[in-house]
C-alpha cells in the first residue's frame, strides 16, 4: 500500500504547507504590528483572521501581465521553478518517529519519505529556486529585476557555505544523513549541544531565504521589487508564497536539525508532532523578533558578514565538533558544557577582531 | 612507513602551504624564493634517500619505485631552476609572489603524483593539480597575451582532460578497473581487437588526452601562443617539466596495462610511431618561419615531443626492448630538461633587459651580453643534436633504440628532421654571433639567473661528454608492474 | 519494470536536453536545457541505486555550476541572440555524426559484461565513504590530492581575481 500513503501525505503536506503559510502571513503582520506598537490587520473575520484569504482572492483576480520584450515562456516558468522547492522539502521532514507517542502510536515515521541522504536532499533542493530567481529576473527585460537576481546569486551562494558547513556538525554528531535518525539522535537537543553551529543556521539560513535582515533583494529604495518587479497577479502570488513557504521550510529544518523535532525537550513528555508544530512557530517567532529588531544590512556588509564572519565560525564549529566526536568526550553534557563556553567566547572575540578590521562599516 | 614513501609529495605540499603563511608575514619577497628552493632540495633529499626502496601504500595506487622517484627529482631540479630563473621575474607580479611559488610547489606535487600512482582516478587529479597550477600560472600577468594563453591553455585543457576522462571511463567499464594491475588482468584475457573494440576505443581517447599535456601533433595548437603568452619561467616550467610528466604517465599506463600483450601494444606503438613522425616534422617545418624566439622553442618542443615518442613507439613494438628504450626516454627527457631550461633562462635574462622577444632583436648579442649568448647558443646547440652536448647523446641514444626495436623508417625521419632543425636553431647562432647590435649598451643580469644559466649549461655539458655515468643510472631504472 | 521505463524515459531526457543545449541559439535558454539535464542525469542516478551521487549531482551541477554558468551569461552583453554559428559548423556536424556512429558500432560490437543481479535500492552513502577513505581498500590518495587541487584552485581564483 506504498501509493496510498504517499498519496495521503502529499495532501497532508500540501494541507499543512499552505495553511500554514497562511497562518504565517496573518502572524507576521500581526506580530510585527505589535512590536511596532499598532494594531495590524484586525478588521476582516475576527481578529483580522480571514485577511490572508481577502488578499489571495484580490491578488488571483489581478491582470497577469508579460512584458513585451521579455522572455515569455521563461518569465511563466520562473515563479513555478521558484516556488517548487519549497514545497519538495517537506518530502523528508518527519512529523513523528517510530513508536508510541502523544495519543497513537506509529508502525513507521510520519514522512513522505524518510531518505537516508534527507540533509543532502534539502540542500540540494532549496538550491534550486535560485534558478527560479535568475530565471525571473532575466525574463522580465528589467534592469532592476537583473540586479535583484545578481543579489540573489551573490547572496544565496555565499551564504550557502557556512549554512552546510554548520549542518556537517550535525551529521557528525547523529552519524546519519536521515532526518528522522538525526531527531531520534537528540537525546541532548542540537541546539545545547552545537550553539554556534544553530547561530551559523539560523543566520545563513534567514539571508537563504532573503529576510530582514538579509532582504537586500527587496531593498525598495535600491531595487524597486528585485526580480519581481514584472511580475502581478497570480505568478506574483507564487513568489509571494514561495517566500513564506521557504520561511516555513527553514522553521521546520531548524526544528528538526537543532530543537529535536518531534520529541518534547530531554523525552519528559511523549513525542508528536504538536511539538514540532509548536517548534516551527517558535522557529519563526524569532525571525520575527530578527526582522523587527535589526536593519537592513549593506550589499558589502553582506558579503563580508558571510565570507569574513560566518564562514570562519563555521570552521571552527566544524573542527570542534569532529574533535569532540574522535576524543573521549563525545557528544554528552560535558561537550555541552565546553561548547556553550566555546561559542560565546568565539562570537565575541570574532566579533570584536570583525569590528576593527572593518572600522565602522560593520553592523 | 606510508608517510616516508609519500615524504616527496608531502613535504613540498606542506611548504606550498608554508610559503602562502609565510607570504604575510613577510616583507622582504625573496625569501619566499629562498623558502621554496629550501623544500624542493628537501624534497629531492627525500627522494633520494628512497632511492632503492621499492614501495607499494594506500591500497595499491601509490608504488614508490626508481622510476618514480628519478621524476620525483627531475620534477624537483626543474623547478628549482626555474625559481631561479624567476627572481628577476617576480618584479612584474605585484604582491603575488607567494601564490607564484606555491602553485608551481603545488604543480610540481602534482608531477610527482603522476609519476608515482598507478591508478588511474590518482592519475587524473593528479593531472589536474598539476594543470590548474599551470593554467593560473600561465595568466598570471594578467595583460592581454598572458590572460589569453591562460584562458587558451585552460579552454583546450579542459577538453582534452574531458576526452582523457571519457577514455579512463571507457577503460574502467570494459575492464572493470582503474588499477593499471587490474586492468592488465582484464587485458590479458584478450586475443584480438574484436574481443573488445570499446577498449580499443578507449585507449585511443587516452592518447588524445595524454596527447595535449605532451603536446604532440594533432594536439599541438595551444602550444605556440601559451608558450609566448605565459610568463617565460612559467613556458620554461611547463616545456620541460609538464611535458616530462606526460611522458612518464603514459610510459607507465602504456606498458603496464596494455603493454604486455602484443596484438595491443604493437597497435599502439604503431600509433605513436606515426604520430611521432608527423609531430616532429610539423614542429620542426613551422618553427623555420618564426620570428618570436618564444614561439620557436614552442614549436622546437613540440618536435622534441616527437622524438620522446619514438621512444614510446620502441617499447610498443618490441617488448624485449623496454629497457633500453625507457633508459632512452628518461636520459633526453633529463637532457632535453636541462637544455630547454638554459635556453630559456638565458632568454629571460636578454628579454628583461630589452623587452623583446623578437630574434631580431638578438642581432649582435654576443657583444652586449657574451656570457649570455654563449650559453643561449651551446643550449641551442644542443636542440640541435651536436656534439658535445647532452642533446646529441640523448638522440643518438634514443634512434639506437628506435633501431633495435625495427624502426629504421622513422630513424630516417628524425635524422631528416634534425637536419631541419638545425637550420632555425643555428640561425638564431648566427644572428647573435653575425648580426650588427643596436645598441652597444651592455646587457645586466641577476645573481640567480646566472647560478641557474651556468648550472644547466653545466649539466648539458656534463652529460654531453661524461653520459655513461647517468645512463648507467637510466639503465638500472625499472618500475614495478603487478 | 518500472525502473526500467523511468530509465529510459529520463536518458531520452537527458539527450534530448543536451541537443537542445547544443541546437539553441538563445544562450539563456540553453544553460536552462542544460540544467533540465542535470536533473534527467540526476534521475538516471536514482534508478540506477546511487542515490548518494543524485543528490550530489543536483547539489553540484544544479546549485553551483549551474549558477555561475547563468550569472556569466548575465554579465554578457547580447545573450538572448546567441553567438552566430561558426564557419566550421557543417564540418562540426560531419564529425559529430562521425564519432557518434563509430560509437554506437563499436559499442554494439562489444560483448558487455552484464551484472547478474537487477539493480538493489540500499543506501550507498556508508559504503561510499568507506570505499574513498580506508587506506588499505580504498581511494585515499585520489581523495587527498583533491584537496591539494582545491588548494591550488583557491589560491587561482585570489590571483586572477584580486588586484592588488
Amino acid at each position: 500500500m506504498d501509493w496510498l500513503r504517499w498519496i495521503i501525505f502529499v495532501v497532508i503536506i500540501l494541507a499543512f504547507a499552505l495553511s500554514f503559510v497562511m497562518a504565517f502571513i496573518l502572524l507576521e503582520r500581526r506580530i510585527v504590528g505589535k512590536f511596532q506598537l499598532r494594531p495590524g490587520p484586525n478588521r476582516v473575520g475576527p481578529m483580522g483572521m480571514l485577511q490572508p484569504v481577502a488578499d489571495a482572492v484580490k491578488i488571483l483576480l489581478k491582470e497577469d501581465i508579460t512584458p513585451a520584450k521579455g522572455d515569455r515562456w521563461v518569465h511563466r516558468l520562473a515563479p513555478i521553478v521558484a516556488f517548487a522547492p519549497a514545497l519538495l522539502v517537506f518530502a523528508v521532514v518527519p512529523f513523528q518517529g517510530k513508536g508510541p507517542g502523544l495519543g497513537f502510536s506509529l508502525d513507521q515515521p510520519a514522512a513522505l519519505a524518510d531518505l537516508n541522504v534527507g540533509v543532502l536532499y534539502i540542500v540540494a533542493v532549496s538550491s534550486i529556486s535560485v534558478i527560479g530567481m535568475i530565471m525571473a529576473g532575466w525574463a522580465s527585460n528589467n534592469k532592476y529585476s537583473l540586479l535583484g537576481a545578481m543579489r540573489a546569486i551573490a547572496q544565496m551562494v555565499s551564504y550557502e557555505v557556512p549554512l552546510v558547513l554548520s549542518i556537517v556538525g550535525i551529521v557528525i554528531a547523529s552519524g546519519s544523513l536521515s532526518l528522522n535518525s538525526i531527531v531520534e539522535a537528540q537525546s541532548i537537543p542540537f541546539i545545547l549541544l552545537q550553539p554556534l553551529g544553530f547561530l551559523i543556521y539560523f543566520l545563513g539560513a534567514t539571508a537563504e531565504i532573503n529576510r530582514a535582515p538579509f532582504d537586500l533583494l527587496e531593498a525598495e529604495s535600491e531595487i524597486v521589487a528585485s526580480y519581481h518587479t514584472e511580475y502581478s497577479g497570480m505568478r506574483f502570488a507564487m513568489f509571494f508564497l514561495g517566500e513564506y513557504a521557504y520561511a516555513l521550510g527553514v522553521s521546520a529544518i531548524v526544528s528538526v536539525l537543532f530543537l529535536g523535532g518531534y520529541k518534547f525537550p530531554f523525552g519528559l513528555l511523549p513525542q508528536s508532532f504538536i511539538w514540532f508544530l509548536a517548534k516551527i512557530f517558535l522557529v519563526f517567532f524569532l525571525m520575527l523578533w530578527v526582522r523587527s529588531t535589526l536593519p537592513r544590512v549593506r550589499i558589502d556588509q553582506m558579503m563580508a558578514f558571510a565570507w569574513k564572519f560566518l564562514l570562519p565560525l563555521s570552521l571552527v564549529n566544524l573542527l570542534l565538533v569532529a574533535a569532540e566526536g574522535v576524543s573521549t568526550i563525545g557528544f554528552g553534557w560535558a561537550a555541552v558544557g565546553i561548547n556553550v563556553i566555546l561559542a560565546i567566547a568565539f562570537v565575541v572575540i570574532w566579533a570584536n577582531r570583525f569590528y576593527r578590521v572593518k572600522g565602522v562599516t560593520v553592523g | 612507513m606510508i608517510w616516508a614513501l609519500l615524504g616527496p609529495e608531502l613535504l613540498l605540499a606542506i611548504f606550498a602551504l608554508a610559503v602562502i603563511l609565510l607570504d604575510l608575514a613577510v616583507k622582504q619577497k625573496g625569501v619566499l624564493a629562498v623558502f621554496s628552493i629550501v623544500g624542493l632540495l628537501g624534497s629531492i633529499g627525500a627522494s633520494l634517500a628512497l632511492w632503492g626502496t621499492n614501495g607499494i601504500a594506500l591500497n595499491n595506487m601509490l608504488v614508490i619505485d626508481k622510476y618514480a622517484l628519478f621524476f620525483d627529482v627531475l620534477f624537483a631540479a626543474a623547478a628549482i631552476l626555474v625559481i631561479l630563473a624567476s627572481t628577476d621575474y617576480v618584479e612584474k607580479l605585484k604582491g603575488f609572489q607567494g601564490e607564484y611559488y606555491a602553485l608551481i610547489l603545488l604543480a610540481t606535487t602534482g608531477m610527482m603524483f603522476m609519476a608515482s600512482t598507478r591508478e588511474l582516478v590518482s592519475i587524473y587529479i593528479s593531472l589536474e593539480l598539476t594543470s590548474i597550477s599551470l593554467y593560473i600560472l600561465a595568466g598570471f600577468l594578467k595583460d592581454a597575451k598572458s590572460t589569453e594563453a591562460g584562458l587558451k591553455y585552460l579552454l583546450l585543457g579542459s577538453v582534452s582532460s574531458a576526452v582523457l576522462v571519457y577514455g579512463m571511463a571507457l577503460v574502467f567499464g570494459t575492464t572493470g578497473g582503474t588499477h593499471l594491475g587490474v586492468i592488465w588482468n582484464a587485458v590479458k584475457g584478450l586475443n584480438g581487437i574484436a574481443d573488445n573494440p570499446t577498449l580499443i576505443m578507449g585507449i585511443v581517447f587516452l592518447v588524445a588526452g595524454f596527447g595535449f599535456k605532451i603536446a604532440t601533433v594533432p594536439f599541438q595548437m595551444w602550444v605556440p601562443d601559451v608558450y609566448e603568452g605565459a610568463p617565460t619561467p612559467v613556458t620554461a616550467y611547463l616545456s620541460v617539466a609538464s611535458k616530462a610528466a606526460g611522458f612518464a604517465v603514459i610510459l607507465r599506463v602504456f606498458f603496464e596495462a596494455f603493454g604486455r600483450a602484443p596484438w595491443l601494444s604493437q597497435s599502439w606503438g604503431m600509433l605513436f610511431a606515426i604520430l611521432a613522425a608527423i609531430t616532429m616534422t610539423v614542429g620542426n617545418v613551422v618553427a623555420i618561419n618564426q620570428t618570436n624566439i618564444k614561439r620557436l622553442l614552442a614549436y622546437s618542443s613540440i618536435a622534441h615531443a616527437g622524438y620522446i615518442m619514438m621512444g614510446l613507439a620502441a617499447v610498443g613494438l618490441m617488448e624485449s626492448q623496454l629497457a633500453l628504450a625507457r633508459s632512452g626516454i628518461l636520459f633526453y627527457l633529463a637532457g632535453y630538461g636541462l637544455t630547454n631550461l638554459g635556453a630559456f633562462i638565458a632568454i629571460i635574462a636578454i628579454s628583461n633587459n630589452t623587452g623583446s622577444d623578437l630574434i631580431d632583436d638578438y642581432k649582435g648579442m654576443v657583444r652586449r651580453a657574451p656570457v649570455l649568448s654563449l650559453g643561449l647558443a651551446f643550449t641551442l646547440i644542443s636542440l640541435t643534436g651536436l656534439p658535445p652536448t647532452a642533446g646529441f647523446v640523448a638522440k643518438i641514444y634514443l634512434f639506437n633504440a628506435a633501431l633495435q626495436s625495427g624502426l629504421l623508417w622513422l630513424v630516417i625521419v628524425g635524422v631528416l628532421n634534425s637536419v631541419i632543425s638545425a637550420y632555425y636553431y643555428l640561425r638564431v647562432v648566427k644572428t647573435m654571433y653575425l648580426g650588427e647590435p643596436a645598441s652597444t649598451e651592455r646587457l645586466s643580469s641577476s645573481g640567480p639567473l646566472r647560478v641557474a644559466l651556468t648550472a644547466s649549461c653545466f649539466g648539458v655539458l656534463f652529460l654531453g661528454v661524461l653520459p655513461n655515468t647517468v645512463i648507467q643510472v637510466t639503465e638500472a631504472i625499472k618500475f614495478l608492474v603487478s | 519494470m518500472g525502473l526500467a521505463i523511468s530509465f529510459w524515459l529520463l536518458a531520452a531526457a537527458a539527450v534530448g536536453s543536451a541537443l537542445a543545449v547544443v541546437l539553441l541559439r538563445n544562450v539563456f535558454r540553453a544553460a536552462l536545457l542544460l540544467i533540465s539535464c542535470f536533473f534527467a542525469i540526476a534521475g538516471l542516478f536514482v534508478t540506477l541505486g546511487a542515490d548518494f551521487l543524485a543528490m550530489v549531482q543536483v547539489l553540484v551541477y544544479v546549485g553551483a555550476i549551474a549558477v555561475l554558468l547563468l550569472l556569466a551569461i548575465m554579465l554578457t552583453r547580447e545573450a538572448a541572440t546567441g553567438s552566430p554559428f561558426s564557419r566550421w559548423r557543417i564540418g562540426g556536424a560531419i564529425a559529430s555524426v562521425a564519432l557518434l556512429a563509430a560509437m554506437i558500432a563499436v559499442f554494439r560490437a562489444t560483448p558487455w559484461k552484464v551484472a547478474d543481479q537487477s539493480v538493489v535500492l540500499k543506501p550507498t552513502t556508508a559504503e561510499l565513504g568507506a570505499r574513498l577513505l580506508t587506506p588499505e581498500s580504498g581511494f585515499v590518495l585520489p581523495f587527498e590530492i583533491a584537496s591539494v587541487l582545491l588548494l591550488a584552485a583557491v589560491l587561482g581564483a585570489i590571483v586572477l581575481v584580486k588586484e592588488k
